[in-house]
């Protein structure tokens, strides 16, 4: 990327970002422009299709096609925060790049809109759109407030590494990008053994009980390990270990204190970003203990 | 030019029948230019066919033969030998592939009896333009290669050297006996691997007919069958193999003593750069490692290197240089045996993370007396006794994103280290298995698998997520299929089971010696049923885990199948040649050398005439009829023999024929 070459992308917001996960949405807006990329907000976009994946798969295909078609019309690449969204458009674009009578069936039902799938949308996640894309030197001159070894536990969640053979942003066994990522703004991003654990949110539907669990698991280990901060990026997992970080602790019987981060919202602070800008006062987890937020 | 030509269909029972019509093929031919008979059977390949074309023969006085039926692959051999009975040449013969290439591949009758009949007409335009050739004999060398030490080397050596064969046994490492010297207990008889493995070492060393060069690396093969000139890189030891009597002063005055990852323990033990990876060593011999010595990487080692001060003998030398030696063979059997998939790769099973995350390698390196350990059990890590070992099978073996085949040793030889796990640390040690299916295939297998299933151990089916160290142990969940549940194992010591891939430079290996590999990375045999140690390549066998993974006992029963398949060539003293060869036509040849460069075998040399003219020579010992320089000759004066331009033209021409 040439200095001062501005990457264009259409941003995909999903449902969960722009109805209830505001700050994700507010991080990424402030922090995109400073690293160069333009976000491009589109007419028309839907669901991505994967929450009834499971019902009815031909309309999920549908749905993701359609938005990638949307995107493809105006000639942009997508780059959609949500993992889940990312995930459901990747697969989507592969099979239809791959199987040449599910793509002349979607684009029947396309046509109706006048839409067209051809596939030379590129899809990203926020994970390698920062760390692929923009890359790591950039981040590093952009630092204003560094982490000064501020102890980081990264958690990158299934649909981010899963499933491995449709290509992911990241490694599934081993993923590091979010890691080198937060060392270059000065965190010090350390493994621990429930890296790869499910945040559990995909079981709130119908095992409430076992879902927080999950996500009380997870963070009694970050907690007891002395992690500072716990970084994500996807809205689902976010509300797990933010929104109901409480409710989470009293399943695995602890007191959980855990300062939950978006990966934009602790880049938008070392960037000089203010809080009120990155949305941190949404944050339901304990931030302010953090001396970069409370401003201490 | 043959004018009277026969032809001979075959129904291959069903094979072809069922597909081509027979009948219809039968009778066209008969109305073929040049054809006087036709005739088909059920299996030409009999008895009863191959006098039906011998009789034929002989009552129409035929100068030509088509044969449609299999391809010449399985029957052209069996084929020309009835033609030649019948009293012409073995190679006035054609044969119409009407199986592989038409009944095989199609479904359509009417169709395929079509196609049938343009490959038969096609052949028919070539048989009446076949050229008897005549073979010519090759000396053969009598002395055989066997590269690699291992177990499957060390048998065909002394199979051969039995049989009155000079042999020459090349080993790479500094001693020869392989994997199998790593072993403690081989299964499922649980004899000493080392004890049973010694004697045969010793007998390659002693014996008369054997040359053994360690520490030595083939690096080029040149010739054919019969014939086989070889390159071969012995490298520096830096130490005299006539002098060094094998004390071990060396070692133990080494500056480095200790301080060096021992390859031969899996990393688990130490060395010193002056060394013999284990003590029943053959050649018991030391060896200075070139990446560590301090002389040979630094120039200076302390005051003076030591070893040179404590040898009596003064066999250290580090003034000695690799030198090259040729060798003449007539056959090669290669056993360069198998490298162990680094299970760091697979990250989530640790073995990157944790010290306590061995492979079952290291296990035998642990179990075995003269080990890093001196045979204890003991936790990499920090050296206490485990009370939990865990055993994880198939890793990287029957997995789609490593290596889609089984290991074929795993399932047996984690069963075996139970057993000796118990016999060492009691009946109280917990054991568990995470198996995918327990393979127990071989003589008296299934009946150790029952008497292991009988102890004390804990078998799990299902392949564990993740191994994680959770400080004071480690931690493994495993969804168990037989009882649907998901278990976490608490352990102490983790031992992964990888999967045997192909020598990390096999590709290149099989480059040097223009053998082919299927599509695994394993050396590829010539039929994996009835030429199960051939190549591709004449002269040329393989055997042990080269070809493919399997345990001692097959790789010792291989070894010796393949050692009789080399001893087929030189019991003899002459060797047919292949008459299917390129010639040159000296008129058209301008010299111009293109073949010569693309000539594989070296078998093309520049002929100049007094006048100063000069032309293209095929030396007929070494050409092995490949045709590459019949496709890159400018001017058409190369040709091969049996496949001349007139005669493949027509050939052509007739088949596609409307």
């Amino acid at each position: 990327m040439k200095e001062g070459l501005k990457m264009k992308y259409a941003l995909y917001p999903g449902c969960v970002m722009p109805t209830e996960q505001y700050a994700y949405e507010m991080s990424i807006r402030e922090v995109m422009p400073k690293l160069d990329v333009e976000l491009v907000d589109l007419k028309g976009f839907s669901c991505c299709g994967e929450p009834i994946k499971s019902v009815n798969q031909m309309l999920t295909l549908t749905l993701s096609a359609r938005n990638l078609a949307i995107a493809e019309k105006e000639g942009l690449d997508i780059f959609a925060p949500c993992p889940m969204c990312h995930l459901a458009l990747s697969e989507c674009k592969r099979i239809l790049d791959t199987d040449t009578a599910m793509n002349e069936r979607v684009n029947k039902f396309l046509e109706d809109e006048g839409l067209k799938y051809s596939g030379v949308s590129d899809i990203v996640s926020t994970i390698d759109l920062i760390h692929d894309k923009i890359g790591i030197e950039k981040i590093k001159k952009l630092v204003k407030k560094p982490l000064k070894d501020l102890k980081v536990a990264t958690h990158n969640g299934c649909h981010m590494i899963r499933p491995s053979e449709i290509g992911r942003p990241d490694d599934s066994e081993n993923p590091q990008k979010m890691d080198n990522i937060l060392e270059a703004i000065g965190a010090k991003a350390l493994d621990y053994p429930e890296k790869l654990d499910c945040c559990g949110g995909l079981l709130t539907a119908n095992l409430p009980e076992s879902a927080l669990t999950k996500t009380g698991q997870k963070l009694k280990g970050v907690q007891d390990q002395g992690f500072d901060a716990f970084i994500d990026t996807c809205p689902w997992c976010h509300r797990q270990y933010d929104s109901k970080q409480t409710k989470a602790g009293e399943t695995v019987a602890a007191k959980l204190d855990v300062p939950v981060l978006y990966l934009t919202q602790i880049l938008g602070l070392s960037f000089g970003i203010s809080k009120d800008k990155l949305g941190l006062d949404l944050n339901l987890s304990p931030v302010e203990k953090l001396a970069i937020v409370g401003g201490k | 030019m043959s004018n009277k030509i026969g032809v001979f269909v075959c129904h291959c029972g069903i094979n072809i029948a069922s597909t081509v019509n027979i009948k219809d093929l039968v009778d066209y031919a008969k109305k073929l230019d040049g054809v006087v008979v036709s005739k088909d059977y059920k299996y030409m390949c009999s008895d009863v066919g191959a006098n039906l074309i011998k009789d034929s023969i002989k009552k129409n006085k035929l100068d030509g033969v088509v044969i449609a039926c299999c391809s010449p692959r399985m029957h052209e051999h069996t084929f020309r030998g009835v033609v030649e009975a019948g009293g012409i040449n073995a190679f006035n013969l054609e044969i119409a592939n009407i199986r592989e290439q038409c009944s095989w591949a199609h479904e359509d009758k009417n169709r395929a009896t079509e196609k049938a009949i343009a490959l038969v007409r096609g052949a028919v335009a070539k048989a009446k333009l076949l050229e008897p050739l005549e073979t010519s004999k090759i000396k053969v060398t009598p002395a055989a290669l066997v590269i690699g030490g291992g177990i499957a080397g060390i048998q065909s050596a002394l199979d051969l050297a039995e049989e009155g064969h000079k042999v020459y046994l090349v080993e790479r490492s500094p001693t020869i006996g392989g994997r199998m010297a790593q072993l403690d207990k081989t299964f499922p008889t649980l004899d000493c691997s080392g004890c049973i493995l010694t004697p045969k070492m010793m007998e390659v060393a002693n014996h008369p007919n054997i040359e053994l060069l360690t520490y030595s690396e083939v690096t080029g093969v040149e010739g054919s069958i019969g014939n086989f000139t070889i390159k071969v890189n012995k490298k520096a030891r830096y130490v005299d193999l006539d002098k060094c009597t094998g004390c071990g002063d060396c070692t133990e005055a080494c500056r480095l003593k200790a301080r060096i990852t021992s390859e031969f323990d899996e990393g688990l033990g130490k060395r010193s750069a002056v060394y013999i990876p284990f003590p029943q060593a053959v050649p018991l011999k030391f060896t200075i490692d070139t990446n560590t010595c301090l002389m040979l990487t630094r120039g200076k080692c302390g005051t003076g290197p030591l070893c040179v001060e404590v040898c009596e003998a003064g066999a250290i030398d580090f003034k000695q240089k690799d030198e090259e030696v040729e060798l003449k063979v007539g056959a090669i059997v290669v056993a360069t045996g198998y490298d162990v998939l680094d299970p760091s790769a697979m990250y989530e099973y640790g073995y990157a993370r944790s010290d306590d995350v061995i492979t079952t390698l290291g296990m035998e390196r642990l179990i075995n007396s003269s080990g890093p350990t001196n045979g204890e059990i003991l936790k990499p890590s920090n050296g206490e006794k485990p009370k939990s070992i865990t055993y994880i099978l198939c890793v990287g073996s029957r997995d789609e994103s490593e290596c889609n085949w089984c290991c074929r040793i795993g399932c047996m030889s984690a069963l075996k280290h139970v057993y000796l796990l118990k016999e060492k640390l009691g009946d109280d040690i917990e054991i568990n298995v995470c198996y995918t299916d327990i393979r127990s295939f071989g003589k008296g297998y299934e009946e150790f698998y029952r008497k292991i299933r009988g102890m004390k151990t804990n078998f799990f089916r299902g392949r564990p997520s993740e191994v994680r160290d959770a400080g004071d142990h480690m931690s493994i969940d495993i969804f168990d299929t037989t009882t649907n549940k998901l278990f976490e194992i608490k352990t102490d010591l983790v031992v992964l089971v990888p999967a045997l891939v192909p020598r990390a430079d096999s590709n290149e290996f099989a480059r040097i010696l223009r053998i082919s590999q299927s599509a695994d990375g394993f050396l590829l045999e010539a039929h994996p049923k009835l030429r199960p140690m051939d190549t591709f390549t004449g002269g040329i066998f393989i055997t042990g885990c080269c070809q493919g993974p399997k345990d001692i006992q097959d790789s010792v029963a291989q070894a010796s199948g393949a050692a009789a398949r080399a001893a087929n060539i030189l019991s003899k003293k002459e060797l047919e040649s292949e008459p299917l060869i390129s010639c040159v036509d000296e008129d058209l040849c301008s010299g111009c050398s293109t073949c010569i460069a693309i000539c594989p075998y070296n078998a093309i040399e520049l002929d100049t005439e007094k006048d100063g003219k000069s032309h293209a020579k095929i030396n007929e010992a070494l050409c092995m009829g490949c045709g590459a320089c019949v496709v890159s000759c400018p001017s058409g004066a190369m040709q091969q023999r049996g496949f001349k331009d007139k005669q493949i033209k027509p050939m052509i021409e007739e088949t596609i024929k409307k």
